[in-house]
């Protein structure tokens, strides 16, 4: 293998994802303008029942984490989604590229994206509401870097639903993130969730990455580290999310899935 | 020394309430630095054939070997050294002409742009290099496939239907460009069509596929021999000519009052066809010419 290859592979898909946000005035919006709006109402909203500052704190985290999340992940469902909607999957895959090179690649742009989307959402909430979401700048590091695991979790489920599902799965890119935030306790402690739902919270790692972040404003996590299992968690879906993916790859081509999304 | 062998190749779509066989036990040699035509009518399996030989796909059973790689195996050695193109021009619609086959040739690993603009000039996009894909008329969109098509300079290329929907003209430069690329280069073309004249004019041998089966494969003229159809005989008569069975007449085809017989020879049928006819009628017109592509096909397509 060679490496000077497999990078130039890997890029080209944020090579693309660039090209497409530069020039798509709605990929512009998901990092802009829906980010900024979940914050202000959020933000008003906790204005209005004059809440104290670290429980404003704790319902900003939420709403910056899900607009952050949402932007992240959608360029790597955006990878085979852009190919889906112009039919030119079986240009892609007529490539010498890996599964690996196409998320990895998309999901650089999706951190870079999600990462002006945080930092757009950090001045908004420092001016509008008179709130620092950066009293740990290096923690505030590793809670951007493990959202942005968590948006390569959910960006390659997506892949993976939309080549066993095919269309049908396209609503996975808007709808997931919403769902793991539900459970993850966007707005409140996941102690308020019934239990057996609240077991599923606490193995996904987004749940400890909130809960990591939010210690930082002394509310409880419900482990000693939560970043640390938050990781250890990340890396251990990812790993066997990586192989339902090149099963589902595998699948798609018995089927003739990549085909059928090219006509 | 051949570019693909296929040996009892089938693929068989399952869902779960149906199954389809695509293709029944496909044996097939391609032979290196030639143009190979696979023709058949609709559904027949040809863009199955293609896409399995290019790695889109992958058998339900049989072996398939690229360049002596297999297609099972060996699927980045493959992919590296081919390409393709279709006739259904889509590329991502928001990036010029340029981004676009910047984009392919880094998915190959290369950083060349040089190699990029060389395409663009090479098939005629200097003029559209800035140019959004969906802005693009449907010859330069078909033009761009093409290019993408050589960004990695393959050794093997699949063209499925490459003219398809275009101007004539248009259609005529593509297939000129083809032919010399192909000499140029001295690769091997795997090219679909449902031209004949296309078929006639750039494949060096040609493989018929119905129902998911190679039902004949060689030269044209080995084709044309294989079904002992050498001249059309074409006579019109002003009456109406019952059925009737002669040596030498392979295929009989009416329209009206015209009669076309497909024979083994023409020199040595035509005056016994003429007396046996004007039997029945004034002959008015009678014309001869050697058997095209499409009668073949057309008979193996039945």
């Amino acid at each position: 293998m060679n490496l000077r290859n497999e990078v130039y592979k890997t890029l080209g898909f944020t090579y693309r994802n660039f090209i497409i946000t530069k020039r798509n005035f709605f990929t512009l919006f998901e990092t802009l303008f829906w980010p900024v709006i979940g914050l202000l109402s959020v933000g008003l909203m906790g204005a209005y029942l004059n809440l104290e500052e670290n429980y404003l704190a704790f319902i900003l985290i939420g709403a910056v984490t899900l607009s952050v999340l949402q932007v992240s992940q959608l360029d790597v469902a955006y990878v085979l989604l852009f190919d889906i909607w112009s039919k030119s999957l079986r240009y892609t895959f007529v490539t010498p590229i890996s599964i690996f090179n196409m998320l990895f690649g998309a999901w650089l742009f999706g951190a870079l994206r999600g990462f002006i989307a945080f930092l757009i959402l950090l001045i908004c909430s420092e001016f509008l509401f008179d709130l620092n979401l950066l009293i740990q700048p290096f923690g505030v590091l590793l809670f951007l870097f493990g959202i942005f695991l968590s948006a390569m979790i959910i960006g390659t489920l997506t892949c993976s639903l939309l080549l066993i599902f095919g269309y049908r799965a396209e609503v996975a890119a808007w709808t997931l993130t919403a769902i793991f935030m539900l459970l993850c306790g966007i707005y409140y402690p996941i102690t308020l969730l019934p239990s057996g739902v609240r077991e599923i919270a606490y193995m996904i790692p987004l749940t400890h990455f909130l809960e990591f972040y939010r210690s930082f404003y002394n509310f409880p996590a419900s482990s000693d580290n939560p970043a640390l299992m938050g990781f250890l968690l990340s890396f251990v879906l990812l790993f066997f999310l990586f192989l339902i993916l090149i099963w589902a790859l595998d699948r798609a081509r018995r089927k003739g899935t990549i085909t059928q999304f090219s006509e | 020394m051949h570019s693909i062998v296929c040996e009892d190749v089938w693929m068989v779509y399952r869902s779960m309430f149906s199954e389809k066989v695509a293709l029944s036990g496909v044996d097939l040699k391609i032979p290196k630095n030639k143009i190979f035509g696979l023709l058949g009518p609709n559904g027949a399996g040809k863009t199955t054939l293609i896409s399995l030989m290019a790695t889109l796909l992958r058998q339900t059973k049989g072996r398939i070997e690229v360049l002596g790689y297999d297609a099972i195996k060996d699927l980045k050695e493959i992919r590296k050294r081919i390409n393709i193109a279709s006739g259904n021009p889509n590329l991502i619609w928001s990036l010029t002409v340029y981004e676009n086959l910047r984009y392919y040739s880094l998915l190959y690993g290369l950083n060349d742009r040089k190699v990029v603009e060389q395409l663009i000039k090479e098939f005629e996009l200097e003029e559209f290099r800035n140019v959004e894909f969906n802005r693009l008329s449907t010859g330069n969109k078909q033009k761009l496939i093409l290019a993408r098509a050589f960004v990695n300079d393959p050794e093997l290329v699949f063209l499925d239907e490459p003219t398809k929907g275009l101007d004539p003209p248009v259609a005529k430069r593509l297939r000129e460009k083809i032919q010399s690329l192909q000499k140029d280069l001295g690769i091997t073309v795997v090219l679909t069509t449902h031209y004949m004249s296309e078929a006639e004019m750039l494949c060096d041998r040609i493989a018929f596929i119905n129902r998911g089966k190679i039902v004949a494969e060689g030269t044209k003229e080995e084709l044309k021999r294989m079904l002992k159809m050498r001249d059309k005989i074409t006579i019109e008569v002003d009456a109406k000519v019952p059925e009737m069975k002669l040596d030498g007449v392979f295929m009989v085809e009416r329209d009206g009052n015209l009669l076309s017989f497909y024979v083994d020879s023409a020199e040595s049928r035509l005056w016994d066809l003429a007396k046996e006819v004007a039997k029945f009628g004034r002959i008015k017109n009678i014309s001869v010419k050697e058997v095209d592509l499409e009668d073949v096909f057309n008979e193996l397509a039945k």
